[in-house]
């Protein structure tokens, strides 16, 4: 583990009025890994992902990406430097078609001035964005608007949109909630698949233990906003206070 | 306006025989993919330039105001269709630009209608600028305030204006010949509406149109894929604005006189029915909205002279309560508007012996 850290955060603090979101959180994520948030509900996990894509902002601590500082930089400056995400709560534009969400995706690496259309980089984001259907499967669904398909599949084109981008780092926010079984294996081939070809690092938020059990190299995590424990997954599984932590939350 | 529809047409047949085909490669983006809907196409532009030939002044006359109604509403529709900014005020970018080219009329009409687009394109963009901070309801009334100081000061600042008096034009020129009738003054109208809606249609379908329909359907995740919150709002309220001056320079050589109560706010409201009636979405929408808030009315008056004189008051009122129903049994009735209709018709053609 001789490579710097992609993703470097420190003595992260977010609060909202009385409710501490984040206390003290800080870990590091090394390039090409799996990594794996968990937690009980509320323990801040989404708001710390909000906080990395530039939503939150938090009253203090230090966030460092590919060695620069991330927290000066609005949203759309962060997905320029190769951070792609996908929400919880789906966040698809519902009225554009499958394949209009994975170029805006795809465009991240080539923007040009808005008022002049530009054929060859229109067809080069074209050809990335089917090249990311096919990958994902999606390509029947190119021109079905988004909000139009079940929901599987809208976490799917969520992810398509996000590895359009061909992000360095993607953050996924609960990406196997509400999915079938066989949707899940789907989309952990999927993300495999993508770490080994395109070299993605994932941060994936999971409350499927399972999961992160199989799928992880690193996992932290978090209760009330503090890091209960960052280390291989072997280890989470014996930590008392992780056991303790859920089973106390129910999970 | 009417080469969309043909256009439209010719898309429904290449597409109907070659569907597969636009399934691949970035051919769906050219504005008529198969050789039958470049055919089309041209036919139509050339008929287009026909047109005075066949018509007699009145028809003329009421196609120029359909085509510059289209321009428009094509302008709000990229603001209100594409980014889902609501503007109350493109009557008030018309009249900037109908004053504009009324200084710069004559053999100078090009460069005034020109004028008025780039001035109406300025003002546009500081309107623009609430629109950082503001959503929804209140963007609608700040562009409401900016439609009744416009007014205001169409009536009071005598020296660009003209006061309530208003300002008149003389006839286009264009290379010394007077475009004095609606059917000469048509190809200055052609000139500027054709490339325009080429334009629109490429913006659309383009980075632009994506960054803007992701803006109206979810800001926050627009913001997270990587889209710009200022240029993209910046640049709708730009070309919203610089449509409408273009469409407010064409209407001034088309009345040849300018005054305040051609760009009242009722004509805004008007333009939002068009963008509304012809369906939020597409380019087609805003010409088909245009041909229905034009002609509408006008039909509605040939029917009431035709009944006689002595009806025509009482008829009169009726004829906006008729007009105002139609525009609200199609919100109720086909909320994609005219588009949805046109495209559910299109459908029934396209399978049309074998409904499956
Ligand atoms: N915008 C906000 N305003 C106020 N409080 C917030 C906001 N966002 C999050 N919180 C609070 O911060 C805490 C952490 O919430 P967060 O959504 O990050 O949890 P989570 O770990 O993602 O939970 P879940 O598993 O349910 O998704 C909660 O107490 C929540 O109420
Ligand atoms: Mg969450």
């Amino acid at each position: 583990m001789g490579l710097a850290p992609i993703l470097e955060v420190r003595d992260l603090h977010l609060r909202f009025k009385g409710v501490a979101a984040l206390s003290g959180v800080g870990f590091t994520v090394e390039p090409g890994s799996f990594f794996a948030i968990i937690g009980p509900n509320g323990a801040g996990k989404t708001s710390l992902l909000n906080v990395l894509s530039g939503l939150y902002r938090p009253q203090s601590g230090e966030v460092r990406f590919l060695g620069r500082d991330l927290l000066p930089l609005p949203p759309p400056r962060r997905t320029r430097l190769g951070l792609g995400r996908t929400f919880q709560n789906l966040e698809l534009f519902r009225g554009m078609t499958v394949l209009e969400n994975v170029k805006l995706g795809a465009e991240r690496a080539g923007p040009y001035p808005l008022l002049w259309p530009r054929a060859d980089q229109e067809a080069r984001v074209r050809a990335r964005a089917e090249e990311v259907l096919e990958y994902l499967d999606l390509a029947p669904y190119r021109h079905v608007p988004a909000g139009l398909l079940p929901y599987g599949l809208q976490k799917r084109v969520e992810v398509a949109r996000a590895l359009a981008g061909s992000p360095r780092l993607l953050l996924l926010d609960e990406p196997m909630a509400g999915l079938a079984v066989e949707e899940r294996q789907d989309l952990a081939r999927y993300l495999q698949d993508a770490r080994r070809e395109w070299g993605v690092t994932l941060l994936w938020v999971e409350h499927d233990l399972r999961a992160v059990m199989e799928l992880s190299e690193r996992v932290l995590v978090l209760s009330y906003g503090q890091v209960l424990y960052h280390g291989d997954p072997e280890g989470a599984r014996r930590d008392p206070r992780v056991q303790d932590a859920y089973l106390g939350g129910g999970a | 306006m009417w080469y969309r529809i043909a256009r439209k047409l010719s898309e429904t047949y290449s597409r109907r025989f070659a569907r597969a085909v636009r399934e691949s490669y970035a051919e769906d983006e050219a504005y008529a993919p198969t050789p039958l809907g470049r055919c089309a196409l041209a036919l139509f532009l050339g008929l287009l330039f026909l047109l005075p030939l066949i018509l007699g002044p009145y028809p003329m006359y009421v196609l120029s105001l359909t085509a510059i109604a289209a321009l428009g509403a094509l302008g709000l529709h990229l603001l209100v269709g594409g980014a889902g900014l609501i503007s109350l005020g493109q009557a008030a970018f018309l009249g900037i630009g109908a004053y504009t080219a009324s200084h710069l009329s004559g053999p100078l009409a090009p460069l005034g209608v020109l004028a008025g687009g780039l001035l109406a394109a300025l003002v546009g963009l500081v309107l623009g600028l609430p629109s950082l901070r503001i959503k929804g309801v209140y963007l609608a009334i700040a562009t409401l305030a900016f439609q009744f100081l416009a007014i205001l000061v169409f009536n009071n600042w005598e020296s660009f204006t003209g006061g309530i008096r208003g300002r008149n034009l003389a006839p286009a020129e264009i290379l010394g010949h007077p475009l004095d009738s609606p059917g000469a003054l048509w190809y200055l109208i052609l000139a500027f509406t054709v490339p325009l809606f080429f334009y629109g249609k490429r913006l659309l379908s383009t980075r632009a149109g994506r960054a803007w329909l992701a803006l109206r359907d979810n800001e926050l995740s627009a913001q997270v894929a990587g889209v710009e919150l200022v240029p993209t709002k910046l640049s709708a309220f730009l070309l919203s604005a610089f449509y409408a001056g273009v469409a407010g320079g064409l209407l001034a050589n088309l009345y040849r006189t300018v005054t305040p109560e051609h760009f009242l706010f009722g004509v805004s409201v008007q333009y939002l029915a068009m963008v509304i009636v012809g369906g939020a979405g597409t380019v087609l929408g805003a010409v088909l909205g245009a041909a229905f808030v034009v002609l509408v009315p006008e039909l509605l008056n040939t029917l009431v002279g035709a009944l006689g004189p002595a009806y025509a008051g009482a008829l009169a009122a009726l004829r906006n309560v008729v007009f105002g129903t139609l525009i609200l049994a199609f919100l109720i009735l086909e909320p994609r508007g005219l588009v949805g209709l046109w495209s559910r018709v299109r459908d029934y053609l396209r399978t049309w012996p074998l409904p499956y």
